[in-house]
């Protein structure tokens, strides 16, 4: 039973960083159509960022001195995505293979200059020392830093609900993924609600580099790799544009990779391409998604 | 017309030189480093060209092309290592596998389209690569990959002086992919697939069963992209991980972008360019002169990928169409401006 809730524990702070990394490829895509392949290097800059925080306090972080470094990495992916669709994205309007081709490009340039500055080796990213510890739950020994991981995600996926559902701008940007036409035609500026999504995207990715890099035991140009490609699984299962979609999707993803990969060595990733397949096949538009007119 | 009227005979006489130059005494072709390079450039402007008949003739964005390519590579070396079939019928094999494995992929992600296409690809694609690295029934090696068994090839394929018959090899299969991807594009076929990318509406209310055009073109593609790991194998020696990235068919996009995409000789031209610089461009960093640099400089250019990236945002940006199709524009103008 303890290893069950182990696997199932771990598999969920998986998910939580998938949900942080599609929750903004889902909202980028539903409002915008852009495929953003660039959502990768939001996630390796946060990283970053976040490291150069971390590590002006030492090889060890207190709590605090972590979550600054989180938020700051999370505003520098933030403003980074915000420059990219100011100086690519918004003169590529509505040609929608060209931005994902030029996104491809970023993802392609960040990865050369972070590579020839630092190299490709993993630096040790200065957690708090508690995040080693192990928390009790039903007899299981839950590695704490997967609460954070947790944690972070459900944040993250309030104050979205939240945003989205109480702010002016929020309810822009919750009719544009419905209908960007007819805002459009009401005589509202869709493109504010464009830079706040990305701004938003690349502060979730960000936020996820951190702590992604704690999970894959440091930081190098090369981490956001396979974070990317599912989140972009998570964004299809969940349904374009829906971030509880995403949410859902990224927990079930998680929890059922662990488990095959558990029960049945290394065989996680083939099951969830399973899945895509099968989500495809019954419900192309995705578990939460909308059929698009 | 924009073609030039003396290009077929200038093609002509381009390819037969190139044909010919291993043979012809002292020249640059007749070194086996340079033949190695060029055989692995002509590879790269093949599969570039099959990836050009999805995503510039068809309209297809696909992100797992590299899986078929892959497939040719890996099949093809397993069934040899293994003393299954001799190696010609294994290479034939791995061909029927990959044009297998794209009808079940295909059938499957072109329920979807556009972007979400391109999501579903990718993750089938990773899927396949995943699949190799994981090493089931220690058939694929992992990591590492595996070595092709030398003594289960023809000789002639073996050795540093024979690089000119891998020479000849890579460039034949460049040549017959390109008259496969000619005939295909201009039969009634090849039409339907343009119409697809142009108007896939218009297509269906004409009574085409779009779907089957659709996996008509993933199947041809996936084939000759397949045929074309059989010679790279050949050309490696060895069938690696690196083959099934995802990165490859990144660099294909961007071969195809920069070579200019629906002109076949686009892309073949972008895929060859894209081979050379990122070996060359390897060689320069070695350099010591290039040592001077400062680091912080001189690490990021030694990334062959900053300035293919940053060469590939021009083009999507300020010049569609890339190196073809700035070509054309200029035959355009000067043909309008000798008319006027």
């Amino acid at each position: 039973m303890d290893t069950f809730i182990l696997i199932g524990i771990t598999g969920i702070g998986l998910g939580a960083l998938y949900f942080l990394i599609a929750s903004g490829l889902s909202l980028i895509y539903g409002l915008m159509g852009v495929l953003n392949f660039a959502h990768g290097s939001f996630l390796t800059v946060g990283a970053f960022v976040g490291f150069w925080v971390a590590s002006k306090m030492g090889f060890e972080t207190s709590m605090p001195e972590f979550i600054l470094a989180m938020i700051v990495g999370g505003l520098a992916a933030g403003l980074f995505a915000l420059l990219i669709e100011q100086l690519l994205i918004t003169r590529l309007y509505e040609r929608h293979i060209d931005q994902a081709l030029v996104t491809v490009g970023v993802s392609l340039v960040v990865g050369a200059l972070l590579g020839g500055w630092f190299g490709n080796d993993l630096r040790m990213f200065p957690t708090p020392m508690w995040f080693l510890t192990a928390i009790d739950i039903g007899g299981a020994k839950i590695p704490a830093d997967r609460i954070v991981y947790i944690a972070t995600a459900v944040l993250l996926l309030v104050g979205n609900w939240a945003l989205l559902k109480f702010t002016r701008i929020g309810l822009i940007i919750r009719a544009g993924v419905e209908n960007r036409n007819m805002v459009n035609a009401l005589g509202i500026n869709v493109r504010r609600a464009f830079s706040t999504v990305f701004f938003l995207g690349g502060f979730a990715a960000g936020v996820g580099g951190v702590l992604v890099s704690v999970y894959s035991n440091g930081v190098s140009p090369l981490i956001a790799g396979t974070y990317l490609i599912y989140g972009f699984i998570v964004v299809v299962i969940g349904g374009m544009g829906s971030v509880p979609g995403s949410f859902v999707a990224a927990m079930m993803i998680g929890v059922i990779r662990q488990f095959a990969n558990y029960y049945a060595t290394g065989l996680g990733d083939f099951v969830v391409v399973i899945l895509l397949a099968v989500v495809l096949l019954i419900r192309p538009q995705g578990l939460l998604g909308k059929v698009r007119a | 017309m924009l073609r030039w009227k003396y290009s077929r005979p200038l093609l002509a006489l381009l390819l037969a030189l190139l044909a010919l130059a291993p043979l012809l005494g002292a020249n640059p072709l007749s070194q086996p480093g340079l033949q190695q390079t060029m055989a692995v450039a002509f590879l790269w402007g093949g599969l570039a060209l099959t990836y050009d008949l999805l995503f510039g003739f068809t309209g297809l964005l696909s992100f797992g092309h590299a899986l078929y390519f892959a497939t040719g590579v890996y099949v093809t070396c397993i069934l040899i290592n293994h003393e299954v079939v001799v190696w010609w019928l294994a290479g034939l094999i791995s061909i029927a596998v990959s044009a297998l494995l794209a009808l079940l992929v295909g059938a499957a992600s072109l329920r979807t389209s556009g972007i979400t296409f391109a999501m579903v690809t990718l993750a089938f694609g990773e899927a396949g690569h995943v699949i190799i690295q994981r090493n089931f029934f220690n058939l694929t090696g992992g990591e590492n990959g595996i070595a092709l068994n030398a003594d289960r090839i023809p000789s002639f394929f073996i050795s540093v002086a024979n690089t000119k018959f891998i020479y000849w090899a890579a460039l034949a299969a460049l040549i017959f992919t390109y008259a496969v991807i000619w005939w295909v594009t201009e039969s009634s076929a090849g039409r339907v697939f343009a119409a697809l990318r142009d108007n896939e509406l218009r297509v269906q209310v004409l009574g085409l069963n779009t779907q089957r055009y659709k996996l008509l073109a993933f199947v041809i593609s996936a084939a000759l992209a397949a045929l074309l790991g059989v010679v790279m194998l050949i050309a490696a020696g060895s069938a690696a991980p690196r083959f099934a990235d995802a990165g490859v068919t990144i660099s294909l996009l961007l071969m195809v972008v920069l070579g200019g995409a629906v002109t076949r000789w686009g892309a073949v031209i972008g895929g060859i360019f894209y081979s050379i610089a990122t070996t060359r461009m390897q060689d320069l960093t070695q350099q010591e002169s290039f040592k001077t640099i400062p680091k912080w400089i001189g690490g990021p250019i030694a990334e062959p990928a900053l300035v293919l990236g940053l060469l590939f945002i021009f083009v999507v940006m300020f010049a569609p169409g890339g190196l073809s199709g700035a070509y054309y524009r200029l035959r355009l103008r000067a043909i309008t401006k000798k008319s006027q």
